[in-house]
């Protein structure tokens, strides 16, 4: 019988071949994740799987900082590392130094770090997004000649408004050009002045629409002084052109909804403004002539006329009264006349002269009461009931003389 | 007021895009909807309002467009 090992040697001269062999001592390995734990002491043990095999796999705490992502059940990944052999299970495994997400999930883990990087430094920031014009006269469209996107743009835009020019920049929108014939797209929109530009294409897979994932597409987005409206894919899709861009439409169509106004409604908009006009104008008129109605009627109920009329009033109303007072008083003398006359009457010399009484006056009238009115041989008149007599004074006598 | 005048001159001289006329007429409204307006300024505004909307109407180029595509030397071509 030959030498007999022990299990400890056995396994130490195996894990001494795996040491001393380059090529497992750098190894990548492609593989899908599985049973994948992450300890508590910070290592995380995993199974990396193919069709056919499995191999069992660890990564210490200390090399956490070789693995930018949480790894997960399913995912596909390169691991680099080294096998060796662990001795107490006698198992060899993968000690893993590097992990990295393969094919697709590389994609996913690249436009994630790009999209961290362009929001650190400020590109998707709301205020560098530029306003979208509402009314624009000519549109720049960045995308592939041929297919539904194009087509769907012109469609949309030309329905809405016919009188929007389109020019089309006929990019690369997949493959290892498309980054640069679309950032080239955008530079001869800015050259041509147009008004708004529509970068996009339609649906695809991530491999499709990665050239809308590249720093230069997302960087000339970015510098464009012109509003860009990005319409990548399907509504689900979003990539990082989506972030830097102005504004982020859902679709192609939708972009052009966005892009391109309702001609029906801007013409309707117009003819508001001349409705309201009118009727504001018209209202303002109607506001002033009543005010000058209402003015009209002031005046002239505050008129000289009227004034004239009322004292014309005032004065028939005095005459009547002066006109009153007067017959009153009229009649009052009239009546007391009468009276008098009464009165005269029983005193008038008239009656005596009646029973035989005489009277006599002097040459200018005068009755005579005395001797001395009259001198001898004056004539003096004696005036009796039915006429007078002319006699002249031969003689005067006192009564005591 | 002299304020309004230079805006007067500025309308006659620098093509408006349609979004400052349409703010201008809505200035416009906004003062012919106050109660305190006098009769001339209405009607100076009025004016100015409608040279507005004529404007607007002169911007807008009814003229149906053919979509172009830029060519290789830079230079447009019809769709």
């Amino acid at each position: 019988m030959q030498n007999v090992y022990t299990v400890a040697q056995v396994t130490s001269y195996i894990r001494n071949m795996f040491t001393q062999d380059f090529m497992l001592q750098r190894v990548r390995v492609r593989g899908e994740v599985s049973n994948c734990k992450y300890h508590t002491s910070g290592h995380i043990y995993f199974t990396l799987k193919d069709e056919k095999s499995t191999i069992m796999c660890v990564m210490f705490a200390s090399d956490r900082k070789g693995l930018p992502f949480r790894m997960t059940e399913g995912q596909q990944v390169v691991v680099a590392g080294t096998v060796d052999v662990y001795e107490r299970d006698g198992k060899y495994q993968l000690y893993a130094r590097q992990i990295e997400l393969d094919g697709i999930g590389a994609l996913y883990e690249k436009y994630e770090r790009l999209k961290r990087e362009l929001e650190e430094r400020g590109m998707f920031a709301e205020q560098y997004k530029q306003p979208i014009p509402q009314y624009i006269r000519t549109l720049g469209v960045v995308t592939a000649e041929t297919g539904a996107a194009v087509r769907d743009i012109i469609n949309v835009a030309k329905r809405r408004n016919p009188y929007v020019q389109i020019i089309l920049y006929p990019a690369i929108v997949q493959g290892e050009a498309a980054a640069a014939s679309i950032v080239e797209g955008i530079r001869a929109m800015e050259r041509l002045k147009v008004d708004l530009i529509i970068v996009g294409r339609g649906g695809g897979s991530i491999e499709d629409l990665w050239a809308f994932n590249e720093e230069p597409v997302a960087q000339a987005v970015f510098d464009c002084n012109i509003p860009i409206i990005s319409a990548v894919g399907h509504e689900t899709d979003v990539t990082i052109t989506d972030f830097v861009a102005d504004l982020r439409a859902p679709t192609p169509s939708a972009a052009a909804e966005l892009a391109v106004c309702d001609f029906g409604q801007l013409e309707e908009r117009i003819a508001e403004y001349a409705y309201t006009m009118h009727h504001l104008c018209r209202r303002t008129i109607q506001s002033y002539r009543s005010q000058a109605q209402q003015y009209g009627v002031r005046l002239k109920y505050l008129s000289p006329l009227n004034t004239v009329r009322v004292k014309k009033t005032q004065a028939v109303s005095l005459e009547e009264r002066l006109q009153t007072a007067m017959e009153r008083k009229l009649e009052e003398a009239r009546h007391r006349l009468a009276l008098y006359a009464e009165r005269m009457k029983g005193l008038s010399p008239l009656d005596k002269l009646s029973q035989g009484y005489a009277y006599a006056a002097d040459a200018s009238g005068k009755t005579l009461r005395s001797v001395d009115q009259v001198n001898t041989g004056e004539q003096i008149r004696v005036y009796v009931k039915d006429g007078s007599l002319l006699a002249e004074v031969r003689e005067k006598l006192t009564e005591n003389g | 007021m002299a304020k309004k005048k230079e805006e007067y001159i500025e309308e006659k001289e620098k093509p408006l895009s349609l979004e400052e006329t349409f703010a201008r007429i809505e200035e416009v409204i906004g003062h012919l909807e106050t109660e305190e307006i006098t009769l001339e300024e209405s009607f100076a505004e009025y004016n100015r309002g409608m040279t507005l909307l004529a404007r607007c109407n002169e911007t807008i180029d009814r003229v149906e467009k053919k979509v172009l595509k830029i060519n290789e030397d830079g230079g447009l071509d019809e769709f």
